[in-house]
């Protein structure tokens, strides 16, 4: 687990080596001394991993604002409706287009109609650095919704980028420990962005409360402290 | 007797500056230094006749010497369109204040803050009682013109858009009818000169008078609560008496109005002006 | 540039939980948000937090002729901007509705009420008098700047010291910190402000300290400020949805019982930091 600042060097190397966020490589072709690899440079502040057979290298690190990627999935918020149709916001530098047709069993005559201020779950489907992001409501491979769509009801939790990473991971605590006190539906965008819903609204209020406890920007909670928290919360 | 003491006491103070002497607020026999009673108020002329340049609405109010002009147009096209709403129209109010209204020539910019604040205030007030949402992506341009100041301005303001907004036909969920009151030792008055909102604390408050609502409230002066409470009922009260005014105002507009457009030939629509309870 | 506005979940959810009684951060309605002085090492330095709001004020004095119509005060002024690290929506240079709104309260609050005592900033009258000069910085928004910038404010100038100053005939001399006890300014009384958010359902009850959420979707705010003496310095209630009379002295007698509660933390805030610090004097 070492811990790696912008400009140092990363020991990355393989055959087939894939370079993920993070890390760039600098391909030294002016040196001709037979120097055996580019080298590779860090340019976030984090900590390096890489996959089991070292193929796979990046750099794990946090920020507030999201720059996107294909295939994530994200939740946006709708700001207008643009011709067939929507333009949502999800946080980046540019709005993303969403259009009427790429929902589930949509036909010409049979668009959904969604407001302005409705929020969407999807999946980025082209995130080029040159044009405007695009969503899509359904699975790449199964074109089924697969809990794409309009999130109704419920509430949004902004956190950081790091935290919707870890939500997202089978192994952290947090999920597993709000299923097991009380039922919830949440839907993780990796844009900073967590739609939640439960029974009523002082659980929802509460699972609201412990995931921006256990933000690492914020406090950074362990699972002690987040089970305290809701003991407290529960008990008022 | 005791009148030329309290005269006699009010001249010694040395934060006077500008020399004039003292004048008493409220005498022991009642009468203020305009001759009115505690609770009378000025009075009011409206004018609702066009002021030319093709406004969709206007209206100008006097109340004593305190005039105010303002014009209303709109709903029309936005000039920004970043500054539409989707879903309603957008108000914007200008307020300009002519150097000569006040005793001293002063000319204010655009962007002095108390003329900025003036407006902000009076489009907070008004947002929610015109029905926007009849009218979105549009913009009401509401500019009012402060032509003399004698006291009582955000009142003026405020009673003489209520009436151009009136007499543009942009509909409004009730008149917005405002009042300044102020307390001196422990007598409070209604509708303050200049001269007595420089001395006193005073509160300007305005109602929706047929729910009988606060919808603004102001007030720059220590005032101990208990006087507070008093006062801010009074106005509420008052703005009453000033809806009154108003109201007659605008039906005798609507019935002149009705008149010359009857008198043109056309059909009489069927429905009386008298019919109406508003 | 203006963020976009709520969307309709959050909203509808906020609404309904207010509805029920419950605030999203789990205070009370009339609770503030807790609040943290803290002291710089100069005097009269202070940064003022109402949770995630945070507002920097400083206080200087410099002395100045004083201008003609009134030889006998000193002189206030007050600069207060929003910086734009506050929130996406204000930049700098162009005042936006927000700042008008803090920089008039504050003028109201600290310059009309004559909180400060202008006639004992005067060192020799006509000639010398004291330019006190308030910055007042807001550097981040989680809603209720208005009350975290007048805080502040009235912090900045109860912690400030000025120097001590001798007049002996014509001649004034004024003494290093070192040398001579700096002395504070002398105040009339203390002012907090109170801003209340109401929403256009009028079943739910106004609250008090709106976070970011709460400001957004208001329907109208009510500021009251008043010393601890139940005196009342401005009602502030510009436009908005229309409330009863009584809910409105309703919300003027919660804001004086805050004003209580206040003034002692305000107190024992400062007294704390002023036995911490050793003002030397040889």
């Amino acid at each position: 687990m070492t811990i790696v600042l912008p400009g140092e060097r990363a020991p990355a190397r393989h055959v087939n080596l894939k370079l993920g966020p993070g890390l760039f490589q600098n391909s030294n072709a002016s040196t001709s001394t037979g120097r055996a690899a580019p080298s590779i440079f860090a340019t976030r502040a984090g900590t390096l991993n890489h996959s089991s057979n070292g193929s796979k290298w990046w750099i794990e690190s946090n920020a507030r604002r999201y720059v996107p990627a294909a295939q994530e999935s994200v939740i946006g918020v709708v700001v207008q409706k643009q011709g067939e149709g929507f333009r949502l916001d999800i946080g980046t530098a540019h709005s993303a287009n969403l259009d009427g047709l790429a929902f589930e069993g949509a036909t010409k005559r049979n668009k959904p109609n969604l407001k302005v201020g409705s929020l969407i779950y999807g999946r980025i489907s082209l995130a080029h650095k040159d044009m405007e992001p695009e969503l899509e409501c359904f699975d790449a491979q199964s074109r089924k919704s697969e809990g794409f769509g309009e999130l109704k009801g419920g509430f949004l939790v902004r956190c950081s980028l790091r935290l919707c990473r870890q939500l997202l991971d089978p192994k952290y605590f947090l999920l597993p420990l709000l299923g097991s006190l009380f039922p919830l539906e949440i839907a993780v965008g990796l844009n900073g962005r967590v739609w939640i819903s439960s029974q009523d609204a002082k659980r929802t209020i509460a699972i609201a409360q412990a995931i921006e406890a256990a933000d690492p920007d914020a406090q950074g909670m362990d699972e002690d402290g987040i089970r305290t928290l809701l003991e407290d919360l529960g008990r008022k | 007797m005791s009148a030329d003491r309290l005269l006699l006491t009010l001249s010694d103070s040395s934060d006077s500056s500008d020399g004039h002497s003292r004048i008493e607020i409220l005498n022991t026999g009642g009468y203020r230094s305009d001759g009115r009673r505690q609770y009378e108020l000025r009075t009011i002329s409206i004018d609702l006749s066009p002021q030319g340049s093709g406004a969709d609405g206007s209206a100008s109010l006097t109340h004593g010497l305190t005039q105010v002009n303002v014009c209303v147009f709109g709903p029309r096209e936005a000039k920004m369109r970043s500054q539409t709403y989707h879903d309603r129209a957008n108000v914007n109010i200008e307020v300009a204040i002519a150097a000569f209204s006040a005793s001293e020539r002063r000319k204010r910019g655009r962007g002095d803050k108390r003329i900025l604040e003036l407006s902000q205030t009076l489009k907070s007030t008004f947002e929610p009682v015109i029905q926007t949402s009849l009218y979105p992506r549009s913009q009401i341009d509401i500019y009012i013109q402060v032509l003399q100041q004698d006291g009582g301005l955000l009142q003026a303001c405020v009673n003489a858009t209520t009436l151009a907004l009136a007499n543009a036909g942009i509909p409004t969920y009730d008149f917005v009818c405002a009042v300044t009151g102020g307390v001196h030792s422990t007598s409070p008055l209604l509708d303050l000169t200049l001269l007595e909102e420089n001395d006193l604390p005073n509160v300007t408050v305005a109602v929706m008078p047929r729910s009988g609502k606060i919808t603004l409230v102001s007030m720059e002066t220590r005032l101990h609560v208990d006087r507070f409470e008093e006062i801010f009922r009074l106005a509420g009260e008052a703005g009453k008496v000033i809806h009154r005014e108003m109201r007659k105002a605008v039906k005798d507009r609507t019935e002149q109005l009705v008149a010359s457009m009857q008198s043109v030939g056309r059909p009489s629509t069927g429905a009386d002006v008298g019919d109406n309870e508003y | 540039m203006r963020p976009p506005s709520p969307s309709i979940p959050e909203k509808e959810f906020l609404f309904s939980a207010l509805k029920q009684g419950l605030r999203l951060d789990g205070r009370e309605f009339f609770e503030t948000r807790p609040v943290t002085l803290t002291f710089g090492p100069e005097l009269g330095w202070v940064e003022c937090s109402l949770g995630q709001t945070r507002v920097l004020a400083q206080v200087d004095a410099k002395m100045i002729k004083p201008p003609p119509e009134r030889p006998f005060e000193g002189v206030i002024s007050i600069h207060s901007e929003i910086s734009p690290m506050a929130s996406s929506e204000f930049e700098l240079g162009r005042p936006s509705e927000e700042e008008v709104t803090i920089t008039r309260m504050l003028d109201k609050v600290i310059r009309r009420s004559d909180v400060v005592d202008k006639e004992s900033l005067c060192i020799l009258a006509g000639q010398r008098v004291w330019h006190l000069r308030l910055n007042v910085h807001c550097l981040s928004d989680s809603g209720n700047l208005l009350d975290c910038a007048c805080l502040a404010g009235i912090v900045a100038l109860k912690h400030f010291r000025r120097p001590d100053v001798e007049v002996i005939g014509e001649e004034v001399t004024v003494h290093h910190p070192t040398s001579r006890a700096p002395i504070p300014l002398s105040l009339h009384h203390n002012l907090y402000c109170f801003t209340f958010a109401f929403f256009s359902d009028t079943s739910i009850h106004p609250v008090l300290d709106p976070n970011h959420l709460e400001q957004r979707l208001n329907g109208g705010l009510i500021s009251i400020a008043l010393n601890a003496h139940r005196e009342l310095c401005v009602v502030q209630k510009s436009g908005g949805v229309p409330l009863e009379p009584a809910d409105v002295l309703r919300i003027v007698n919660v804001a004086v019982q805050k004003a209580k509660d206040l003034d002692v933390i305000v107190e024992s805030r400062l007294r704390e930091d002023w036995e911490g610090r050793k003002v030397e004097v040889r």
